[in-house]
């Protein structure tokens, strides 16, 4: 496939090159694709900090956040989208397109001709109206739109294509730990393993429900001894992530089984460790944009926990690769399953592990892009190389 | 001159008796021979033997000629110097006559030999030539000997020749006397269908005298040193099996998900989208879980009734959904109208207005299917069951359902060709009875393989 995309070039484009889940994607993918043959290039666009403010609001609105949009922030947004599109050099045949940030320069579409493709990585299921119809003037002009879950998707005049989004299985955060790895990081956390271990690694964020997990941590617990970890991180953008912290912390009392880490940016060891150590993940979230950190677990081949919501049910079918719930009790229920039914439990996991190897690692993620660069080309369905 | 005759007419005439007494009885014995080697040429039928008698009858007398002038010149009154001189003459002659006839016989013997054992032409030349050169070499060394020429430094150089030739072609000699024996054994022929130790598999399309070519799978050919194939396990499964008309070109398929943007969030949207939405998204919703889940026994159910069962919390619709038998409609056409058909009969019992909660809507998509060419290609049932072992599940994805629905064949690609191209309409309409929505893709490979190989034995 690589060998039918010969002499063309793939030009990404995004706000930034270090941060962000993006940036982290494109770290992977470009590469990856070089190493295929394809001749794949990054470029950022510029802008000021305000730029990327507004950009910010414009994804949490999109996230279905409240948050109040100006008519200039509205102008600031096209004055740079302008300023981008007359210094911003476009030299690909296809022209892919990642986020909100720099959408606008499709406007040059017209006068360049490419194909251009618009890589929604934001979960736009239920979008600020304003926003969303603001930045669908502009998507409504690419070739197609990709984006991460069907409930993103819109209808809208372009093709629309689901890509999933991927985890890298030999990287920290999910290759094969040694046991004596394990055992030092549960060590260092001061985390016994005399019973089972039950563990939500997410931001300390309200849409990951922590205060929802303790509740239901603290149910499974009149009957069967366990322990549990609420691993995260607070985020220096979200000015919510202490105030979360301290309730859960203060949720959580002095219980001795449950253990709420503030695990430190790039731990990705410490988090593979703790995942690996443990008997049940759980991800209640109440909103995801696609929930990866079910994919890590699954990866592991433990049974997980996880709520229908953002990309979960893509990763988790339910009773299958692991059990979906929809609020504290039912999780307690699906937790309580779980732990009296090893046998059960393992048999998940394992459907997890193979489901995860064949459609959400990163060689699918790039087998994707590329039948999407394909697809271009052949508007038919059936395309026959 | 007269006087001189008259004088020594008896120093004459003895020799000459001698040598006519020798040609007589040569001429006797040659005919007494004859009949004894014709009642053995009768008796033991061997094809050689006519190739011995035509060879030997001429050079036969040509040694009684020999003999008798030895004879005649040992009885003469010559000097013994003359005597001495005229017996290495013999000797030399007696040498060069019997080498002719070795080379003459030796290259007649593997002119007929060789050919029975599969030799090419290059390797009964080169037999030929090595015993053309090892007479010669011999014959002259006896001449040599018999002039008194010491031949010592001769054979020193001869062995250091052939050593140094030895060294040179230590790697070929194996595959060369491999190749002898191959023939010889007759265990691997051109033709035969071998598996090797290593893995790979194919027809013997040449065994040269160094190298045996396999002709593999994707048409392309192995070629294994002679002494590799005697000295590893290799399995002979014989001579080829009838050849199709036309060979099965293996494809693969993969494919990437197109969204609708189109949802339901109850029964009702569900039947009035599923009515207007193109067969490729019934395809995908009733389909993809097959490629998605493969590993998985049992599998789960198509999109819809997951989705029902799930989301929507209608088990007794789910499992209606789930028990529509895929494999049981023609065309895409006929399964929506019997899926669209459940669901609105559910409806009008008034049974489920529902709505799912925000964010369980069903999303419609479908699947861009991209169809690829693989390097394997089948001519017969054997080969046909070996790249079975070795697609990918999406190439046995591809040929199984996806033709039969998508491409709208009515049948599988596997059952069409073994019944078209084979004529094998039995092993074809076995296949095509087989219902894939079943098993797992690899249960179905399993399945698939051991009904061919049935058929093979």
């Amino acid at each position: 496939m690589a060998a039918r995309l010969s002499g063309k070039v793939i030009q990404n484009i995004n706000s930034t090159f270090v941060g962000g889940g993006v940036a982290e994607i494109l770290s992977r993918m470009v590469p990856l694709l070089g190493q295929l043959g394809v001749d794949a290039r990054w470029n950022v666009i510029k802008g000021s900090d305000e730029f990327f403010q507004v950009t910010k609001k414009f994804h949490n609105a999109l996230h279905g956040r409240q948050e109040r949009i100006s008519a200039k922030d509205f102008e600031l947004f096209l004055e740079t989208t302008q300023k981008n599109i007359e210094e911003f050099e476009l030299y690909g045949d296809i022209i892919f397109v990642h986020d909100p940030q720099p959408a606008g320069l499709v406007v040059r579409k017209k006068e360049l001709g490419k194909k251009w493709v618009w890589r929604c990585h934001i979960d736009v299921s239920h979008p600020n109206e304003e926003v969303w119809n603001f930045l669908q003037s502009f998507v409504i002009q690419y070739d197609a739109a990709v984006f991460s879950a069907p409930g993103f998707s819109h209808e809208l005049p372009i093709r629309q294509f689901l890509i999933s989004p991927s985890i890298d299985p030999l990287s920290d955060k999910n290759k094969e730990l040694p046991q004596e790895t394990i055992d030092a990081v549960l060590g260092k956390y001061g985390i016994p393993r005399d019973k089972p271990i039950i563990t939500q690694v997410s931001r300390f964020d309200y849409l990951k429900d922590p205060v929802g997990v303790i509740q239901a941590f603290e149910m499974v617990r009149k009957s069967i001894d366990c322990r549990l970890i609420f691993a995260g991180g607070t985020a220096t953008d979200d000015p919510e992530s202490d105030k979360v912290l301290a309730e859960v912390r203060e949720k959580a009392g002095n219980n001795p089984d449950i253990h709420i880490l503030l695990i430190p940016p790039g731990s990705d060891i410490e988090i593979n460790a703790l995942q690996s150590a443990s008997t049940i993940i759980v991800q209640k979230s109440l909103g995801e944009g696609f929930g990866l950190t079910v994919s890590e677990a699954l990866w592991k081949a433990k049974p997980v926990v996880a709520s229908a919501v953002g990309g979960i049910p893509l990763q988790v079918k339910n009773k299958f690769t692991g059990l979906l719930s929809h609020g504290v009790p039912g999780t307690a229920y699906a937790l309580r399953q779980l732990l009296n039914n090893p046998e059960y439990a393992g048999w998940l996991g394992e459907n997890g592990r193979e489901h995860i190897r064949y459609n959400f690692l990163i060689t699918r993620h790039l087998r994707d892009y590329l039948l999407l660069f394909l697809s271009l080309d052949h508007p038919g369905d059936v395309i026959r190389l | 001159m007269i006087q001189w005759l008259t004088d020594n007419w008896l120093k004459i005439a003895i020799p000459v008796l001698a040598f006519l007494a020798c040609f007589v009885v040569g001429l006797w014995v040659r005919r007494v021979v004859d009949k004894a080697f014709e009642r053995w040429r009768a008796r033991t039928k061997w094809e050689g033997s006519q190739l011995i008698a035509k060879a030997t009858r001429r050079p036969f007398l040509h040694w009684f000629l020999l003999l008798g002038a030895f004879i005649a010149i040992q009885v003469s009154a010559l000097p013994p110097e003359s005597k001495s001189i005229g017996a290495k003459v013999i000797g030399s002659l007696f040498v060069l006559s019997l080498g002719w006839l070795v080379i003459i016989l030796s290259e007649q013997l593997l002119k007929l030999y060789l050919p029975k054992v599969k030799a090419t032409q290059p390797t009964i030349t080169l037999a030929v030539n090595v015993i053309r050169v090892i007479i010669v070499v011999v014959g002259v060394l006896m001449v040599l000997q018999i002039w008194g020429v010491p031949t010592s430094p001769i054979l020193i150089l001869i062995v250091v020749v052939l050593l140094a030739a030895a060294l040179a072609l230590r790697d070929a000699a194996p595959n060369l006397f491999a190749g002898f024996q191959l023939g010889a054994t007759q265990q691997i022929k051109v033709g035969d269908y071998v598996k090797l130790e290593t893995g790979e598999e194919g027809y013997v399309a040449d065994i040269s005298w160094n190298n045996t070519h396999i002709r593999v799978l994707d048409e392309s050919t192995i070629i294994v040193p002679n002494s590799r194939l005697l000295q590893r396990t290799v399995i002979n499964y014989g001579h080829p099996l009838k050849n199709a008309k036309e060979p099965f070109h293996f494809h693969s398929r993969t494919h990437l998900t197109e969204l609708t943007g189109l949802k339901a969030k109850n029964l009702r949207e569900l039947a009035d989208v599923l009515k207007k939405v193109p067969d490729t998204v019934i395809y995908h919703h009733t389909h993809h879980f097959l490629e998605q889940h493969h590993y998985l026994t049992p599998e789960p159910s198509n999109d819809f009734a997951v989705w029902v069962t799930d989301a929507l919390g209608d088990e007794a619709l789910g499992e209606g959904l789930t028990s529509v038998d895929t494999f049981a409609f023609p065309n895409l056409e006929a399964l929506r109208e019997r899926l669209v058909g459940i669901v609105e009969e559910h409806l009008s019992k008034g049974s489920n207005f529902r709505e799912v909660m925000p964010g369980r809507e069903f999303h419609f998509a479908k699947s861009v299917s991209v169809i690829l060419p693989t390097p394997y290609v089948a001519h017969d049932l054997r080969e046909f069951a070996e790249a079975l072992r070795k697609i990918s599940l999406g190439s046995l994805y591809f040929h199984i359902f996806e033709s039969r629905l998508r491409l709208s064949r009515g049948l599988n690609d596997f059952s069409i060709w073994i019944k078209d191209s084979l004529g094998e309409t039995e092993l074809g309409e076995e296949i095509a009875r087989l219902d894939p929505y079943t098993y797992t893709l690899e249960g179905l490979r399993s399945t698939l393989i051991q009904l061919i190989e049935k058929r093979i034995k």
